[in-house]
């Protein structure tokens, strides 16, 4: 009976927790859906999503996050994967490279903004070595590559901070497998390069499409680098959520909460699909052993 | 052709590298300069104005260091010893609900802040921990304990259960076994899950933003308005000072970790 109940004891303040953040998921929901009691709206509706998805502003915030998290974490996925490819395969995979690998990891995102802000902008660094090699005549040729619409300073600080993420998260698993499968089957006569994808990358494919999930959701919802780089028009879907959240007229909090909404479900449905990632891989990993 | 593949693979590595230490040393240059203008590559004029500047401040840098690393160190403590306890119920016991549970203690991994702060906003204020240090801890908890239950679950489920019943057989209790037997040996689980949580929680911006409703002066609040005012000095001589007291806290806690571990034996993970 004691053992029985041991492992819910344990969990009590886990499930505290779990309480409040779903507490803070539902009342959101609620919202979105027209329900505030206090604001005497109670009846359900789903005009707010309609009409999120229809005004043509708040549709192009949509599109617009959607665009820039799917780039972002695809390119940050295949060059991360391809970096961790070449470490493993030169056996760099610990020591002083691993250190350089983690100082993105560390730094805040409102910090990589800054980065950003010195190296890209039309008075940073880029801009100027282009001068000095001839290749632009004025300040004001250089590209605009921050505050630009298609958010290409953005997508430049994910790629910075989450390459080496995506490095950090594969690479122990690589190697792992790289050296303990990849020996049997360079024994068996393939070369490295056959290891490597018809041996290593299939058995990592799990931890990268995890990798990627993890990356498309945080970009499609992190308000900092959007609001720092980010162009007036279009606004990233959580800049515009934010904005409608502290719109004067409390009338258009359902708004806000139907953009919030929208992240929600995307991000719950990739949270479901990432669970099921990691069971498989753990119980790939435990047959394995 | 091995040796021109070779080449290849240090040149990109070597990209790879500069673009990741690029940044830094800009953001260092930045911190002493004066005047940096259009075209040169290099400042023109050094001075130490942003940083005395800072300093001169004492008082305020003080209080924002303080609260800062405090906010970060409690949440991570607190995700420490939670985590500790989920991973031990998930790894150790079967029970109904396991699967449920797993699934929610992974989703504030997945969902992001953004999009649960304002309700859980609304939440806080009913309960009156809006614009309050406590409100701003449970928020950052939230946030950081899905990185800390999956470090102490790989670390639990490789130490096991095995030497702490041998522990129970020869007389312990269970609080006993747990303290002198598994506890020992999940000294570098705990301190790197204590990092990951540290960072999550320094990392905040939005978070703190809403729910302290600017009473709760953390490191990315105070530096994000000079950021967007174009005092680019400061904001770089801000986020020199708290890189640096990261990296500091990083290499003292791996520093205690390797030590910890050559000095265990490592058999206990046989």
């Amino acid at each position: 009976m004691k053992r029985k109940l041991t492992p819910y004891l344990l969990l009590v303040p886990q499930i505290l927790l779990t309480i409040l953040f779903l507490i803070g998921l539902v009342t959101g929901i609620t919202q979105s859906l027209g329900v505030i009691p206090a604001f005497g709206l109670t009846e359900p509706t789903l005009m707010y999503y309609k009409e999120v998805l229809t005004k043509p502003d708040l549709l192009k915030s949509v599109l617009f996050s959607l665009k820039l998290a799917f780039s972002s974490a695809l390119m940050s996925t295949a060059a991360g994967v391809c970096l961790c490819a070449m470490l493993v395969l030169s056996r760099r995979t610990k020591g002083k490279m691993m250190r350089i690998v983690q100082l993105p990891i560390i730094v805040p995102h409102v910090v990589v903004a800054l980065f950003v802000i010195n190296i890209c902008s039309q008075n940073g660094l880029l801009a100027r070595v282009c001068y000095r090699l001839g290749m632009i005549g004025e300040q004001q040729e250089f590209p605009m590559l921050i505050y630009d619409s298609h958010g290409l300073g953005i997508i430049f600080a994910y790629l910075w901070k989450e390459i080496p993420f995506i490095v950090y998260f594969v690479i122990a698993l690589m190697a792992n497998i790289d050296g303990k499968l990849g020996e049997a089957s360079v024994n068996l006569g393939a070369n490295r390069f056959q290891t490597f994808f018809r041996v290593t990358l299939p058995l990592c494919l799990h931890a990268i499409c995890s990798g990627f999930l993890i990356i498309f959701v945080f970009a499609l919802g992190a308000y900092e680098l959007p609001f720092i780089l980010g162009a007036t028009a279009p606004k990233a879907l959580p800049v515009q959520a934010y904005i409608q959240y502290t719109h004067p007229d409390l009338r258009n909090r359902p708004y806000a909460m139907a953009l919030n909404g929208m992240i929600i479900v995307i991000s719950l449905v990739s949270a479901w699909v990432y669970f099921v990632l990691m069971r498989k891989n753990m119980k790939n990993l435990t047959i394995r052993e | 052709m091995r040796k021109k593949r070779v080449t290849v693979t240090n040149m990109v590595l070597a990209c790879f590298v500069f673009t990741i230490i690029l940044p830094v040393v800009v953001l260092l240059l930045w911190t002493v300069t004066e005047r940096w203008a259009w075209p040169d590559l290099f400042p023109q004029v050094f001075s130490m104005r942003a940083l005395a500047g800072i300093f001169q401040k004492g008082g305020t840098l003080t209080r924002i260091f303080l609260s800062s690393i405090m906010i970060s160190s409690v949440v991570a403590v607190l995700s420490v010893v939670i985590g500790t306890l989920t991973a031990r119920a998930l790894v150790l016991y079967e029970f109904r609900g396991k699967g449920l549970i797993h699934f929610l203690t992974v989703l504030p991994f997945m969902v992001p802040a953004t999009a649960f702060a304002m309700g859980i906003q609304i939440a806080f204020i009913k309960m009156g921990l809006n614009n309050t240090v406590m409100g701003v801890v449970v928020s950052h908890l939230i946030c950081s304990l899905p990185y800390a239950v999956r470090l102490m679950m790989d670390g639990t489920a490789a130490v096991g259960d095995r030497l702490e019943e041998q522990a129970r057989v020869l007389g312990a209790s269970a609080v006993q076994a747990f303290v002198r037997v598994t506890l020992p040996v999940l000294v570098p689980v705990l301190l790197s899950a204590f990092s990951m949580s540290y960072i999550v929680s320094f990392s905040q911006y939005f978070l703190t933003l809403l729910i302290g409703g600017g009473q709760v002066r953390t490191f990315t609040v105070v530096m994000v308005p000079y950021l967007l005012s174009g005092e680019r000095n400061i904001a770089c001589a801000y986020s020199v000072i708290f890189l640096g007291v990261t990296l500091a806290v990083f290499g003292i806690f791996e520093k205690i970790a390797d030590r910890w571990s050559r000095n265990m034996d490592t058999e206990f993970y046989a």
